[in-house]
């Protein structure tokens, strides 16, 4: 497939400390990436870096084909950006915002109202579109950023928690609309939402310390991990000399206690029946079972060093 | 409100406490023009300049500090020096329009009438000036980081306006080296050549085109700033 957005390897800089080191990747057309990792890993500047808010030091990114500093005008004709904070101006209306944007990129009036009508609608606000920004709640100034990225229709859409102070009705709302331009447009995310990237992506990109740790879609990421469950069994009184004999069994796999609970991962659900016998003498309270999702991916531990 | 400040307050403002004062103490110029007159060009301008203050606050460096729609304007298809371009004519058109209303209701405070082609060459000069002060606040709107210091670096700025431009006095009061110097500065070339031109008649085109000259170079070196502060 064609790549969308290619990056060779880009370095970025912020004083002496490395935010990027040496990235090299590609994004097909048409495809939904999720951008993950810790704060400090380098989401948000990868972010600013492939959308032109500021260069990179090492390296090239290509857009669409086209180098994205030395063709930097053509190649932002395809790019739409939503930032994470809210930055449209507060003394203008909330269509005043967009319209000014789409003038800029030399959109006509009625294509702009068109638009601009279209995709209020569908993120329901409508109502909102001559009231003052100052004067709108957080959630509907975000999707009037949203509408603001696209209102130039460009073919590659850039979202830096595109949810963030929405409500849940917003939230479906907003996943809605951007599910609806799946295969259409790149849309390239960042989110501090696992389980919102756990819904939307075709592809996730897990960074860390700059780097790209893990690169593929969550069942790929899972990998042999993937049948893997997530046990927690909370007793009455969990001893010390419980936890020890329960953490001794062969197949349970990294244990660990928080008050009177244990935590511990298992291959097969078989493990929790074994565990089951060897507290059977203890009083237990709560028991949960659960597959390994991308929360668990992330745990530092377990990210970096896998299960033993 | 802020419309009706600058078109009817401020210039009465000016007049009341500037030029009903210093008439008193100056009555005329070297060359023998009422001073009401002789500075009348010159209040216009701080009109002008006042109101240009406030228009690249909020379209520039409010925006760029609170982080309000200025990334995205940065992101559109331009190069820098295009942006450059519009946010300075967009200033100095709105400037240039409070300072020909104030002009008119200035004109109106005078005792003494004035020809009619002071209201065609104010303006014309005052693109000029406008071109230049633009460019210098444009520089400060880019290159300040803190309110503080922006607040601070105007204050200076009006300050230089008002006594190193020649708006209020003729440099042939002030110590002779400083006189001299002030007088070659482009802000004070261009406010020298208008009124020479009101008062005389005569205009000098080198003094005109160097202000104007500056003014180019100044605005792509503002376009380059601005490149390199947004690493872009």
């Amino acid at each position: 497939m064609e790549a969308s957005i290619t990056l060779k390897k880009v370095g970025k800089l912020v004083g002496d400390k490395t935010i990027l080191a040496s990235l090299t990747f590609g994004i097909e057309k048409g495809t939904l990436v999720a951008i993950i990792g810790d704060n400090e890993a380098g989401k948000s500047m990868l972010l600013r870096v492939i959308s032109g808010i500021e260069y990179q030091e090492y390296g090239q990114i290509f857009i669409n084909g086209l180098d994205s500093q030395k063709r930097r005008n053509e190649a932002m004709l395809s790019l739409g950006f939503v930032p994470h904070e809210l930055d449209l101006d507060p003394w203008l209306t909330l269509e005043e915002n967009i319209r000014f944007i789409g003038m800029l990129y030399g959109e006509s009036m009625e294509t702009i109202n068109t638009r601009m009508i279209q995709l209020s609608r569908d993120l329901h606000i409508t109502t909102y579109l001559k009231k003052m920004v100052k004067d709108i709640s957080p959630g509907i100034i975000k999707k009037g950023m949203i509408i603001r990225a696209l209102i130039h229709d460009p073919e590659i859409l850039i979202l830096d928690d595109p949810t963030a102070f929405m409500d849940a009705e917003s939230y479906r709302q907003t996943w809605d609309l951007l599910l609806r331009f799946k295969k259409e447009k790149t849309i390239v995310y960042v989110s501090q939402s696992l389980q919102e990237v756990e819904e939307a992506h075709d592809r996730i990109l897990v960074l860390e310390d700059g780097k790209i740790a893990l690169d593929g879609s969550l069942d790929r990421l899972l990998g042999s991990t993937f049948e893997y469950h997530q046990f927690q069994i909370e007793f009455e009184d969990l001893s010390d000399e419980l936890f020890k004999t329960l953490s001794k069994l062969p197949k349970v796999k990294n244990p660990s206690r928080i008050g009177h609970s244990i935590h511990f991962y298992g291959r097969e659900r078989g493990v929790f029946f074994e565990v089951l016998n060897a507290a059977s003498s203890s009083v237990m309270k709560d028991i949960r079972v659960k597959k390994l999702g991308l929360q668990d991916l992330m745990d530092a531990k377990y990210a970096k060093d896998g299960i033993h | 409100m802020s419309t009706i400040a600058f078109v009817v307050l401020i210039p009465l403002l000016l007049h009341i406490t500037l030029t009903m004062v210093m008439k008193n103490i100056f009555i005329y110029s070297l060359d023998k023009i009422p001073y009401e007159i002789w500075v009348f060009p010159g209040i216009v301008l701080l009109v002008s300049i006042l109101s240009a203050y406030g228009v690249l606050h909020r379209d520039l460096f409010d925006l760029r500090i609170h982080k309000k729609s200025f990334i995205p304007i940065t992101l559109a298809p331009y190069s820098k020096f295009l942006l450059v371009a519009g946010f300075l004519l967009s200033a100095i058109v709105e400037s240039l329009i409070y300072g020909i209303l104030s002009m008119l209701i200035l004109s109106s405070f005078l005792y003494q009438s004035i020809y009619w082609y002071f209201y065609l060459a104010i303006p014309l000069f005052g693109v000029v000036f406008l071109f230049l002060f633009v460019n210098l606040l444009l520089t400060i709107s880019i290159l300040t980081e803190r309110i503080t210091t922006y607040l601070s670096m105007i204050i200076i700025l009006f300050f230089f306006m008002i006594f190193g431009t020649g708006i209020l006095f003729e440099f042939e009061f002030y110590p002779k080296m400083l006189g001299t110097i002030l007088t070659y500065n482009p802000f004070s070339l261009v406010l020298s050549e208008l009124r020479r031109f009101l008062f005389s008649s005569h205009i000098n085109w080198i003094w005109i085109l160097v202000p104007i000259l500056t003014g180019f170079v100044w605005m792509w070196m503002n376009g380059f700033i601005l490149k390199r502060t947004l690493k872009q």
